[in-house]
């Protein structure tokens, strides 16, 4: 998330949509009571009454599904009661007391022009750029027009002169493209004026008609979060699956980061887009790079057509301007710590053998076509490592079948999964499946030392607890073994590519045993002359190296696109940099433990380290004014100095780390403030926020289309039914390669009239996920001991179910026998001037051999293989099913 | 050490469970088989398992209610079905063994369970109907089973393990004074935000309870009991004890109460649930102890006021 949980106390409005936090993330709500009790509007909107619900101040129930009409039309509120009804008196006395004017003009790319040709036709419901043969867009007419080009200063002394040193890359040189503004707002191709023009057909009525809530609701909501907007005030969103799990979850972010822009509450204490990490560490799981489109530290995977040369990679990567203008020092960096001393300029450090997406034919690698590539035999082995898709995985009846076609599976874990015993299904007959399968048992998260990251950026040192149990060992120690034999084999036997694996580094021991210490002075990373990895790390006395030697790095502005560095994650560069004690943990950054608080907002710090270069709260440049000063006094997270002419930051100030261009070296090596700017978000080229972007495959403006599988007919918005380019889309003629990657078969789409109920699928408190670890805890089980459906009364009446009865769930994928949990808690909602019924399952219980082994199926045998084409997230949270008493 | 309480605030709970599964885990309570035969079976009922029974000394109960004038139109109050470690605790003063007593620095209500006869006296006695006695302790007879206080964790430093536990802060340990204190800057805090029933509970009540609640919906719609009141069998035994000296007098009622009260002192430890009616019934009896998920309109007071020799007692409580 842009803040951290602790900073939640700071929130005046907080905003709950597609997250149920006092569930799913029980630590938010110590730090949600105090924003509460101190005054905070709390907003629950969502399809059931929940446990977050129950503790908010006003509930809104929500068609699955639909977020985007619900964004839509609180952007059209504002605009319509905030920013229209202010901005004249802005622009002519500069007075603003319920709206930051200031925020959306300076720091937002509200003012700049959009190319002539942008336009979205709400007949059609398609964006201008959309080419109907191959099903996709070109975004080219959603970019700015262009005020002037300013090349890059690479002569002596330039602020670009690192990008010609020896050593570093030949590529093309980004040019800035100035984008022509408007200031006052007006010109009609200004992208307020076209956001305004666009979410105008977003009514209150008509949101209401779409989503299906009150409208005296929807009001209430739409007023409360208003409050968030005025300066030094600010609104919280907490989001989580609720919004990804969509066919537009990646629109459904965006929509929600448009919101916190327009409203001015990124960048401060107390706001925030704030996504809900789930399991412990699967942010770090996504900085690493656990990711089908980026390696590790978000930089896009090289690919076979714009990356598929490092010249390719770093002109298509490097921006004109703003921090990214530093791309090719990472990357190069990256390639010298995966490649060791085998990575020379001269060979473009290794990256031919970096492995390549292959994008030429616009085929889709991610877990959601795995399955059928499985079908059809080019995936012939698999790895499912603490990763449980015959349970989780969208339509997972149609995942174990496709296992089935395997030569050989092999499942890392630390109970056997679903996933490790898939020819067990109830559904599976063993003896007709050839595939060998192989358990390699791993330890739990207490039986290894290692890092941890938070949602909120943090990353900690763990240490060890307790020995692994009986035979299992840490994931990088089972690495390291099938690592030295698979390294064998190619040096015994040779193979048709050695390269890639032969020429790689991996040399992470310490008193020769693989060892997370030196994986994370590799991360951190360091200067490759002064440190010795050759002749092996030894232990020496208070954390110090007694054989081998390793110069840490104390941060990310030290590295060189040259090969003078290595560094594998540069984000995360700073965390572990005392070179006199790399042994240590607690010497590190990482293992910072003081819990003083300077600040008075809870940034806590000197405590562990928040990546990037501990910051707490990020896009922080925006907490303050055009002069510096901070919109709130009392929420200050950086301030200019007057007088001094300086940036005021850094915990002594009990302040944050600027997270913007607060200073510049000159050629001579002095350091020299800059002075406040409007450059907020220096992550992006223009440096300024994005109510429109060019940067999504399925639209420069989040619109509102229907799930894949849909109770309405028509989209109430505009004239297409469904997101344009989502993912497994059936094409009109059937034919498989055209812009969709799986059958017909495999996504099996439910009409409504077959269909009528929506439904979704969520977690509880009491247990995680597919339940490996939970399902394992008696007391847990007792805890929520089953599957639920969540349903009205009224839909209970109507079916003749009754509290704790059991029910058949089903739709054209599978069907499924879950309890009732008759609840009034859901609602039916008047959607398109029709009763429609909701229900809700959780997906914790299967057939797998652990306690509470209750359903035939899984629940995730009824959810669609479609997704969203952004981040191939399939679409678990809205598809249709019926219902009978089983 | 002064006079400890451990505050419960409803208006921060979650419901999580969090303090239910640590007091299994710093217990070494068995669940399903080893406890409550039926609790991995599930009911259709966030409240599980339904009822505390001889291997669960603490739940989470569950009350959804509509409330038409809300906004939200409607209220899911959650609530803390434990020992609430009365100051005049009858089941310390009716257990004839010694098994049941004061810790007196903390004032927490402690059991030493080898003592235990199995009499079950303290369980009738109880106006909160709290102690349950576990069948598979390995002892001939049903030994008590109940909250303890985690008195040997407060005399080591710590907090109790569900407190411990809690992460939205509902849970709090300290001096029962502060607790106290805490507990009305909580209750204004509700009341100023429109909850006018939400009150403070356990500071006069059975002589000063070492459990505090914030209760923002009010005493029975978190499960708790109003003007909680010592049994009849605590009364006679006030009033027989000056004749007939405490020990004798304790030997002559329980006699006297096992006959009588026999039913009523077994039925809780059976708890069954019909899924049809939503009901718990008690499973010797067939009488209705709680309707619904956690939706039923009597207190547990009232359940043992169901018992005959009961009747008169409580039952002016609820009109």
């Amino acid at each position: 998330m842009t803040t951290h949980w602790a900073d939640m106390q700071n929130a005046d409005v907080i905003l709950n949509i597609g997250s149920n936090s006092a569930e799913n993330h029980p630590v938010s709500s110590k730090w949600l009571n105090k924003a509460h009790e101190k005054g905070a509007i709390w907003i629950v909107v969502d399809p059931r009454y929940t446990r977050t619900a129950e503790m908010a101040d006003i509930y809104c129930p929500i068609r699955s599904g639909t977020d985007i009409a619900f964004y839509g039309g609180l952007y059209n509120y504002m605009i319509e009661n905030l920013i229209e009804p202010g901005l004249y008196e802005y622009m002519t006395t500069g007075k603003m007391d319920k709206y930051n004017f200031e925020y959306l003009i300076n720091y937002t790319n509200a003012s700049y022009i959009l190319e002539k040709d942008y336009e979205f036709d709400p007949e059609t419901g398609l964006f201008s750029g959309w080419d109907p043969e191959t099903e996709t867009y070109n975004s080219h007419s959603w970019h700015y027009e262009t005020d002037h080009e300013e090349p890059w200063d690479t002569s002596a002394g330039g602020a670009y002169a690192w990008a010609v040193k020896d050593g570093v890359p030949q590529f093309e040189k980004p040019v800035l493209t100035v984008p022509k503004m408007d200031k006052t707002l007006t010109n009609p191709r200004c992208v307020y004026q076209v956001f305004k023009q666009h979410y105008s057909r977003y009514t209150m009525e008509k949101v209401c008609e779409v989503c299906g809530m009150d409208i005296e609701d929807l009001r209430t909501v739409y007023a409360a979060w208003c409050t968030s907007c005025a300066p030094g005030k600010a609104g919280a969103i907490l989001y989580a699956l609720g919004q990804t799990q969509h066919t537009y979850g990646a629109q459904n972010t965006r929509a929600m980061s448009v919101l916190q822009l327009l409203s001015g509450n990124v960048g401060v204490p107390g706001g925030g887009v704030c996504a809900l990490r789930g399991e412990p560490n699967v942010q770090g799981a996504t900085d690493m790079g656990m990711l089908v489109n980026e390696q590790p530290a978000y930089l896009k995977w090289a690919n076979t057509t714009d990356r598929d040369s490092l010249a390719h990679w770093l002109e298509s990567q490097t921006y004109s301007d703003g921090y990214y203008t530093n791309k090719p020092k990472f990357m190069v960096s990256a390639l010298k710590e995966w490649y060791g001393d085998n990575a020379t300029v001269k060979n473009d450090y290794g990256y031919d053998w970096w492995p390549k997406v292959p994008s030429h034919d616009g085929s889709d690698w991610t877990e959601m076509s795995s399955f059928e590539k499985m079908k059809d035999g080019t995936i012939q082995g698999y790895f499912a490592w603490g990763m449980n898709p015959c349970h989780s995985a969208p339509n997972s009846s149609n995942v174990r079948r496709s296992m089935a076609h395997l030569d050989w599976n092999v499942v890392v874990d630390q109970v056997i999964t679903e996933t490790a015993s898939f020819w067990d299904a109830p559904d599976m007959d063993a003896t007709q499946i050839g595939t060998t399968c192989y358990f390699l048992p791993c330890a739990l998260i207490y039986e290894k030392p290692g890092t941890i990251l938070n949602s909120g950026r943090w990353m900690q040192w763990r240490y060890q607890a307790v020995e692994p149990w009986d035979e299992a060992k840490p994931d990088y120690e089972i690495c390291d073994l099938l690592w030295r034999e698979i390294c064998r084999l190619y040096a015994e036997e040779g193979g048709a590519n050695p390269d890639p694996i032969l020429k790689m580094k991996w040399d992470y021991y310490l008193d020769g045993k693989i060892d997370p210490r030196p994986v994370s002075w590799a991360l951190n990373g360091y200067r490759v002359k002064s440190s010795d990895w050759k002749s092996g790390f030894e232990s020496g006395a208070n954390g110090a190296l007694a054989a081998g030697n390793v110069d840490l790095l104390a941060g990310y502005s030290e590295l060189g696109a040259d090969g003078s560095t290595a560094c594998g994650m540069w984000i995360y560069s700073g965390f572990y940099a005392n070179s006199a004690a790399p042994l240590d943990p607690a010497q590190q950054a990482i293992g910072r433990r003081n819990n003083k608080d300077t600040s008075g907002l809870g940034l806590y710090s000197d405590w562990a380290f928040a990546w990037p270069n501990n910051r707490r709260i990020i896009y922080n440049r925006a907490s303050a004014d055009m002069q510096g000063q901070p919109w709130a006094p009392d929420k200050a997270l950086v301030k200019w100095d007057k007088k001094a002419k300086k940036w005021l930051s850094g915990y002594d100030n009990g302040l944050d780390i600027p997270d913007f261009a607060a200073s510049k070296t000159l050629a001579d090596g002095t350091v020299q403030a800059i002075e406040p700017n409007n450059k907020a978000f220096f992550m992006l080229w223009e440096q300024n926020g994005r109510l429109e972007s060019y940067g999504m495959v399925d639209g420069p403006l989040p619109e509102h289309y229907e799930p894949f599988e849909t109770p309405l007919s028509e989209n109430l918005l505009n004239g297409r039914l469904n997101s344009p380019c989502f993912l497994g889309r059936p094409s009109a003629d059937g034919n498989k390669e055209l812009g969709t990657m799986f059958s017909l078969e495999s996504t099996r789409r439910g009409s409504a009239d077959e269909f009528p109920i929506v439904a979704t699928t969520y977690s509880v408190t009491e247990h995680w996920q597919t339940g490996g670890q939970t399902r394992a805890c008696p007391a847990l089980v007792e805890a929520f001991p089953g599957d639920m459906i969540e349903m009205s009364p009224e839909l209970a009446a109507e079916k003749g179910i009754g509290n704790g009865d059991k029910v058949r769930v089903w739709n054209k994928r599978a069907s499924v026998v879950v309890t009732a949990v008759v609840t009034k808690r859901v609602r039916p909602l008047t959607v398109n001037g029709k009763t429609q019924h909701l229900v809700g399952m959780t997906h914790h219980y299967s057939w797998g051999k652990l306690y509470g082994n209750t359903l035939q199926g899984a629940v995730n045998d009824l959810t669609p293989n479609v997704g969203d084409p952004n981040s191939q997230t399939p679409e678990y949270k809205a598809f249709l099913v019926n219902i009978e008493k089983a | 050490m002064t006079e400890k309480a451990m505050l419960f605030d409803t208006a921060r709970c979650t419901a999580c469970k969090g303090c239910q599964v640590a007091c299994k885990c710093w217990n070494n309570l068995p669940s399903g088989d080893g406890g409550c035969a039926d609790s991995m079976d599930f009911k259709g009922v966030y409240q599980n398992p339904a009822d505390i029974n001889g291997t669960t000394r603490l739940i989470m109960t569950f009350n959804e209610f509509e409330a038409p004038e809300s906004q939200k139109r409607m209220g899911w109050a959650f609530g803390r079905r434990s020992c609430q470690h009365c100051t005049d605790a009858g089941c310390v003063q009716i257990c004839p063994a010694g098994a049941l007593f004061r810790d007196e620095e903390t004032g927490m209500i402690t059991h030493d369970a080898n003592k235990c006869v199995g009499c079950q006296y303290c369980s009738t006695a109880c106006p909160y109907d709290v102690p349950r006695y576990d069948k598979l302790a390995g002892r001939p007879d049903p030994v008590i089973n109940k909250c303890y206080g985690c008195v040997d964790r407060i005399h080591n430093g710590m907090a109790p393990a569900c407190v411990t536990t809690c992460q939205p802060g509902a849970l709090q340990f300290g001096d029962r004074d502060e607790m106290i204190r805490l507990a009305h800057e909580a209750v204004d805090r509700l009341q100023a935000k429109g909850f006018t029933d939400a009150c403070v509970y356990g500071e006069e009540e059975m002589g000063g309870l070492h459990v505090i609640q914030v209760l923002k919906y009010g005493i029975e719609d978190h499960g708790q009991v109003a003007n909680p009141k010592k049994s009849v069998l605590n009364t006679v035994h006030d009033y027989t004890a000056p004749v007939v000296g405490g020990i004798a007098g304790l030997v002559f009622l329980g006699l006297a109460g096992m006959t009588a009260l026999s039913a009523g002192a077994e039925k809780h430890d059976q708890v069954i649930y019909n899924p049809e009616t939503t009901d718990t019934l008690d499973m010797n009896t067939g009488a209705v102890l709680k309707h619904g998920d956690g939706q039923g309109t009597k207190s547990f007071k009232q359940y043992m006021s169901q018992v005959p020799i009961f009747k008169k007692w409580g039952e002016d409580d609820h009109e």
